[in-house]
């Protein structure tokens, strides 16, 4: 397999990165205006739901939590994507990671900000979501701090912050670049403006290598942490299926998991739609493939965890929720679930499939279908089998308003990246060049101790 | 916004009950109710419809599971597998159960449900933003969500209906979480008008709405720590205690012949709700 | 309390319309400057009123006839929830939820609110003057035994009055109906005690055998036996009280029962034989008589015609026995067949073997004033009024508390008879089904706006004349009450009677006033004695006793069970409930919500099936099922309820109405249409359980709208409501 050419000219680099800011082709327009259509499908009915009431999403007593809830899990679970490439990887000088951090940290930037829409639209009083912020007030009130749901708030928008940050600080240079090859109009005033006045000095690029770092190493607890609050939404509570202790390290493996998943998507999309096959190589796109293999492992094991733990438990309740979730009405969705998230992923270990793009694409489909339908199984049933039998529904379903909201989420995440796409870089040139040029030093100082072979297998 | 209150009143936030080093003084709400003198008649789901001005949703919404009544009445079947249920039906009547340690209290991310010192379950509907994480957390399921703007719903309180209102407590809107609150309004009523006596409540002053109707007296509420209540004295009569989370009579060996109890006690809410067994004739 | 002189309607009229101006000002989202000039200075307020105080005011619950008194909160004028009254003695301070939605009724939006002169669908508002004008009108020349007066049960001045309208019209045609009566069991009470309605002391029994009588849900006076009950279950003698209920349909009490039975529709009489059997077999002494006519039901051939066990029959037997005073209630085992009369007579004999008589059964006191003394209504008079029509006899038909329309079976085609008259009046609060058939609908006040007195059937305590005042002027102002418009029809008729009386209240006042020596201090100031009548909401009198007339009769010829029906195999029991009774209530939505205790069903009617019989026709839950007897069909979802004998079903009655309102029109069927014409040989009286139906499955399934969720009445092993053996349990230490 073809890997990046360590010969590339850095100009040629810069050259087919920045064509991909030009003007659009029609397929672009074409995305455009089904993503916005669906988005505004998710606008229509959340219109309708704020005038309405709650009520229109089906929801109930006892079913009080539904696909909001379980797409805010989803959309934030698929943010832990760019914080792993960028920064975990960085740690762990994976140099592979280079060209394709980008547009992943860009996804976790996108995803947030979807996710948080959720947080919105199913909250009762939409209106008054600021009460859950610190703000100053008459009667001395402060949000509640004992409330895992208002440690998601601080953590998500700890962490959203800190991602923009994160995705602004390491595109200076890329800007740099951007400004100084684009000459006219509104981009040229933008790219100045967020350059920053780069000039690619030593002392600023010391200066920038240090904040990187220190982003990098915030980051990722702060990921951990993000996703293991909200899932402490869950193990803090005491309802049956949810109240278990592997929640966290469970609900951060399966973030990672569809943060995988997505990337692995978006990869395949962005290198055919940009020509980015140079750089976007077939043995990057293998690392990533092994990467998720891992880590869906990783999460079939967590997830035998809880099932293991509800056994041996002896919680009667416990085991009446997940004997139901595999039984019940929620059937089909569970075993989707488990067929999607487990056995799906076992084509990623043949090499065959490894890179081949048709199989990966619709692979990674599946792979965040069954972490999607992951998210719904951990909400739903527990309401729908609790503790108290009077109570248990085994018929309530999401109406149309939810569905129509789950789906125009998609359309304003890719409305989002659609619009990244054509303004800011999704290859970071920079790096690409600091990943080539290493390539091409290592392999010359082979060369000259008198070692032949490729270095493609060194990584 | 005062850092220092924050600080001094985290020190009594979620501290007190149940341990035991902060009594309640001078009232503890609490009720118990008789399951053999429960008739199943629903006067008291009826009564509490008429006091607290809980919205009548109507068919389309009650299929959708989208009822609010405070106060439900369960009915249960024997489950001996007998062709007929010979032994009748136990009929429960479920309310919120006003938990010491309340899981809904503590997962309300803008503080809207509370505990009161007078051992109640507050809910603050103005600041509730509708989150309901409390309803997910609540074993019993007794809290009710205002899915639709009932009060501008049609037929809910059409024409005359508005002046039946309680103007004691408020109408609630859309996205806002309800519950039963032992009649809270009632209580504060009382409590103002003894005040100017400069006395506390009496046993039987204050009522429910749902004890004052029943018409088998088989709801008992009370201040659990004036030892001259009823409640209090039923609590003490059948060994159940407000801060135990296993209560002593049923460590015992061979049982107890008493039948007081708690539901869902094992979960440790610490329920101010006592109920007494139904009893079936060995007999017959 | 009111003990001042004032004019109480004028203080009700400024502060009830000033109180409800400010209402329906506040809660249309209009200006704060909207309807100013109608709102009342708070600065300036009328006698006892604080604003933000209540003030509470005494009446009678008119919900259902049993003649609790409620005490009204009233604030601002406005009445906001009733209260049971502490005072009386019927139901000491309690109510039930049908008495709760009494506001309903009252502030129910589809009242009607002024006269309506009707002709086929259309309805034209009219005034008083014009409706009287008509009357007198249509009265002309109408000879008295022309003009029939079809009411539902009446007592209390009203009833004065309108038998004396009555006979200023020369009629003696006032037929008293109600749907759901139990006029079986007033006559085999009669004959078996010499009196119609005895006393039960249920609180002094130490076993209570009902067969069929509701007497927590809709029996006679369910608030009053809940608390005999209660007071029952903490036992006499600290030895808690034994209920067995023998039904074919579990009602609400069977559900409170220590032993339910499941028997035989119709063999309740034979049942009740084989229990004096087996007393006697117990050895317990008896006439011999009682024993002889007895001999025949041993308890092999009563097992197999009711379907109870022998075992069952010796436990009873033997409880009863050793347990005395015991006492047994007589229900729907009377109401329901046509050999109900025999079953009832049988009934009564067991209580009499066991000499419950002057025990726990005593005689009831004779109410002293025959006027507003109760008639009570039955279905006999239906079918007379439904006869006469038919004949053409009646031209001139009043109609008042009652909707024959909607409760009369269809084979009896009473709407179409009706329309036989030549001029129907309706006096109505809503447009019921017989109001829509008629040409002039009157608008009465509400139960909560008008004045009267009522007098309950059943007395536990002396006789208690309940007194009904109004708890705020009336809202719309068209309306009248019942009383006005009799006395303004008795003054068209005879201009001199009652001259003297502005209205009804006056008339009232008067009547009471000229008994005061009766119920009072005959030194009394007059003033303080009526404000007295009017805060208490109660007046008692002694009055004597009836004379307990025991007569055991032996003649009892039971048939024996039906056969059963090749083509209409099940029995078809229409189910009464507290609640909904014969559908006066359905349009009072907190009825409507208020799940049914035994099935948890709101808003709709359903057929109970039991589940073996629905497994063998491959029934499920929700599959609408077409109930057919040979009078018609109709078609309900299916319910599988295990407190039902597998060769009956049931459906509820109140349901199904094609009026009265938004919350009534179009929810349920209406079982009312479908019933066989059998009637009680002895009393002509409706056999209410000896409709015989067919299943069949529609094809259509539908979810049922119930609170009750997916584990219906079970607990999982989860300890949620938990049941005690009476033998493991101490109830000495209670308080």
């Amino acid at each position: 397999m073809k890997d990046i050419n360590e010969d590339i000219a850095w100009a040629k680099i810069n050259k087919d990165v920045l064509r991909s800011l030009e003007s659009p082709r029609k397929l672009y327009w074409v995305i455009v205006f089904c993503a916005l259509a669906a988005f505004s499908i998710a606008v229509g009915c959340e219109v309708y739901q704020y005038n309405i009431g709650m009520g229109v999403s089906n929801l109930n007593n006892p079913h009080v939590w539904g696909l909001y809830i379980a797409t805010f899990i989803f959309w934030i679970g698929m943010s832990h994507s760019g914080t792993l490439l960028s920064a975990i990887l960085h740690l762990m000088h994976a140099d592979w990671r280079k060209p394709i951090y980008r547009f992943a940290e860009a996804m976790t930037t996108f995803s947030l900000m979807t996710a948080g829409l959720f947080v919105m639209v199913h909250l009762g009083r939409l209106w008054q979501f600021y009460y859950s912020l610190p703000y100053p007030n008459d009667r001395g009130l402060w949000p509640n701090f004992q409330s895992p749901l208002l440690w998601d708030a601080m953590a998500i928008f700890t962490y959203l912050s800190s991602s923009i940050l994160f995705l602004f600080v390491g595109m200076i240079p890329d800007l740099a670049i951007c400004r100084d090859n684009i000459h006219s109009g509104w981009r040229k005033k933008l790219y100045t403006v967020l350059a920053l006045g780069w000039e690619g000095t030593d002392r600023q690029w010391r200066n920038f290598r240090v904040t990187y770092l220190t982003i990098a190493c915030f980051l990722i607890p702060l990921a951990v942490s993000v996703h293991s609050i909200v899932a402490s939404d869950f193990a803090m509570s005491q309802q049956p299926g949810w109240h278990v202790t592997s929640f966290p390290p469970y609900f951060v493996a399966g973030a990672l998991y569809s943060g995988c998943a997505a990337i692995i998507t978006l990869f395949i999309i962005l290198r055919y739609v940009f020509k980015f096959e140079e750089y976007m190589t077939l043995p990057i796109l293998k690392k990533t493939v092994r990467l998720t293999f891992a880590i869906a492992m990783v999460w079939t094991y967590l997830n035998a965890v809880e099932f293991a733990s509800v056994w041996y438990s002896h919680d009667v309740a416990s085991k009446e929720v997940l004997i139901q979730k595999a039984t019940g009405p929620y059937a089909l969705a569970w075993w989707g679930m488990i067929f999607c998230g487990s056995i799906v992923p076992l084509i990623l270990a043949f090499k065959r499939f490894q890179t081949n793009i048709p199989v990966l694409l619709v692979t990674s489909l599946l792979l965040n279908l069954g972490m999607w339908l992951e998210r719904w199984m951990i909400v739903a049933p527990t309401f729908s089998h609790g503790y108290y039998p009077w109570t248990w529904d085994h018929d309530q379903w999401p109406s149309w308003v939810q569905w129509g909201m789950v789906f125009g989420s998609f359309g304003w995440f890719t409305l989002l990246f659609m619009v990244f796409c054509k303004v800011f870089p999704s290859v970071s040139m920079y790096e690409v060049k600091e990943m080539v040029y290493h390539r091409s030093l290592a392999s010359k100082k082979l060369e000259v101790s008198g070692a032949q072979e490729s270095v493609e297998g060194a990584h | 916004m005062s850092v220092s209150n924050l600080l001094e009143n985290w020190a009594e936030f979620r501290h007190t009950h149940p341990v035991n080093d902060v009594p309640h003084d001078p009232y503890k709400w609490a009720m118990s109710i008789d399951l053999d003198a429960c008739t199943g008649c629903n006067a008291c789901s009826v009564a509490c419809y008429a006091e607290n001005n809980i919205p009548v949703v109507g068919r389309d919404k009650f299929q959708h599971g989208q009822v609010m009544h405070w106060m439900r009445i369960e009915r249960y079947w024997p489950e001996d597998g007998r062709d007929f249920p010979d032994q009748g039906a136990t009929f429960l009547p479920m309310m919120c159960q006003q938990c010491e340690a309340a899981p809904c209290e503590t997962v309300c991310p803008v503080g809207a449900t509370n505990h009161t010192a007078d051992g109640l379950n507050s809910q603050a509907y103005n600041r509730c933003v509708g989150s309901r994480y409390c309803s997910a957390n609540c074993p019993f399921k007794v809290r009710y969500f205002n899915w639709y703007d009932y009060p501008t719903t049609e037929n809910v309180w059409p024409a005359e209906m508005t002046q039946q209102l309680n103007p004691d407590i408020t109408l609630r809107s859309k996205g806002v979480m309800e519950k039963c609150t032992f009649c809270v309004q009632r209580i504060r009523a009382g409590e103002r008008a003894v005040k100017n006596e400069g006395r506390i409540l009496r046993d039987g002053e204050v009522q429910t709405a749902c004890q004052q109707v029943c018409p088998s007296g088989a709801i008992t509420f009370g201040n659990l720590v004036d030892p001259e209540s009823k409640v209090h004295q039923k609590w003490k009569a059948q060994r159940v205690e407000l801060n135990a989370d296993e209560q002593e009579k049923d460590k015992e060996e061979g049982g107890t012949d008493l039948r007081g109890y708690r539901i869902l006690e094992e979960l440790r809410p610490y329920p101010s709700v006592m109920y007494m067994e139904r009893v079936r004739e060995s007999a017959i | 309390m009111i003990d001042n002189n004032f004019d109480r309607r004028d203080f009700l009229k400024v502060l009830g319309w000033g109180g409800a101006a400010v209402a329906l000002s506040g809660c249309g989202n209009t200006s704060v400057e909207d309807g100013k000039e109608t709102v009342v200075s708070y600065v300036e307020v009328a006698e006892y009123v604080a604003p933000g105080i209540s003030v509470y005011f005494n009446s009678t619950c008119a919900q259902c006839d049993a003649g609790c008194s409620i005490s009204g909160r009233v604030r601002e004028g406005r009445v906001l929830k009733l209260e049971g009254n502490p005072d009386s003695v019927i139901n000491r301070g309690k109510m039930c939820g049908l008495g709760q939605a009494g506001v309903q009724h009252h502030y129910n939006p589809d009242r009607v609110r002024e006269p309506l002169l009707r002709s086929g669908d259309k309805g034209e508002a009219i005034t008083w003057d014009k409706a009287y004008t008509l009357i007198a009108e249509k009265l002309n020349g109408v000879s008295g035994d022309q003009i029939d007066f079809l009411t539902g049960s009446i007592s209390g001045h009203t009833k004065a009055l309108l038998g004396n309208y009555l006979e200023s019209l020369s009629s003696k045609n006032h037929f008293v109906y109600e749907a759901v009566s139990p006029a079986v069991q007033r006559a085999a009470n009669m004959k078996s005690y010499g009196m119609e309605m005895p006393r039960f002391s249920i609180n002094k029994a130490k076993v209570v055998l009902s067969f069929g009588a509701d007497f927590l849900g809709a029996w006679v006076s369910p608030v009053h036996f809940s608390q005999q009950y209660a007071e029952f279950r903490k036992g006499v003698d600290g030895k808690r009280g034994v209920l067995v209920q023998v039904e074919s349909k579990m009602t609400l009490t069977g559900a409170n029962a220590d032993r339910w039975l499941a028997v035989r529709p119709g063999t309740e009489g034979i049942l009740a034989m084989g229990i004096i059997n087996a007393l006697g077999v117990a050895g317990l002494s008896m006439p011999s008589n009682v024993q002889e006519a007895a001999k025949p039901y041993d308890k092999e051939r009563v097992s197999k015609d009711t379907g109870v066990t022998t075992e069952s029959i010796v436990k009873l037997a033997a409880i009863l026995k050793e347990r005395t005073p015991s006492l047994v209630l007589l229900g729907s085992a009377a109401e329901g067949y046509a050999h109900g009369s025999q079953n009832a007579a049988a009934i009564n004999l067991l209580n009499q073997v066991l000499g419950n008589v002057g025990k726990t059964l005593e005689a009831s006191a004779a109410v002293p004033f025959p006027q507003i003394a109760p008639t009570m209504g039955n279905t006999a008079a239906l079918r007379m009024v439904n006869n006469r029509l038919a004949d053409g006899q009646t031209k001139v038909l009043f109609t008042y508390a009652t909707n024959p329309v909607f409760t009369s079976p269809a084979e009896l085609k009473f709407k179409e008879n009706m329309a036989k008259a030549n001029f129907r009046v309706a006096f109505a609060h809503y447009l019921d089904e017989t109001a829509l058939q008629a040409d002039l609908v009157l608008p009465l006040d509400s139960a909560l706006e008008d004045w009267g007195t009522l007098v309950a059937e059943y007395q536990p305590e002396g006789v208690q004349i309940s007194v009904q005042q109004p708890l705020m002027e009336k809202l719309h102002p068209e309306t009248r009450g019942m009383g006005d418009i009799l006395l303004a029809l008795i003054k068209q008729r005879q201009p001199d009677a009652y001259k003297s009386f502005d209205d009804y209240y006056a008339y009232l006042r008067t009547a009471m006033l000229k008994n005061k020596s009766e119920f009072a201090n005959s030194g009394m100031d007059d003033d303080v004695f009526w404000n007295g009548v009017l805060s208490s909401g109660i007046i008692n009198v002694g009055g004597n006793l009836n004379k307990l007339n025991s007569k055991p009769d032996s003649s009892i010829k039971l048939p024996a069970p039906a056969e059963q029906d090749a083509k209409y195999p099940f029995t078809l029991i229409p189910s009464v409930t507290a609640n909904l009774r014969d559908g006066r209530h359905a349009n009072q939505p907190w009825l409507q919500e208020s799940p049914d205790p035994l099935t948890t069903i709101v808003w709709d009617s359903w057929v109970e099936i039991h589940p073996k019989k629905a497994a063998e026709l491959g029934i499920v839950e929700g599959d609408i099922i077409a109930v057919e007897s040979k009078n018609g069909a109709i078609n309900a979802q299916a319910y599988l309820f295990p407190g039902i004998h597998p060769d009956a079903v049931s459906i509820p009655l109140g349901r199904g109405h094609e009026a009265m309102g938004r919350y009534a029109k179009g929810y349920g069927v209406n079982p009312f249409q479908i019933l066989d014409r059998v009637f009680d040989e002895e009393t002509g009286e409706l056999a209410m359980h000896e409709t015989k139906v067919k299943l069949s499955k529609v094809g259509k399934r539908v979810i049922v709208v119930k609170d009750e969720g997916f584990a219906g009445g079970a607990q999982h092993g989860k300890k949620i409501a938990m049941t005690k053996s009476s033998d493991q349990v101490d109830l000495s230490e209670e308080v």
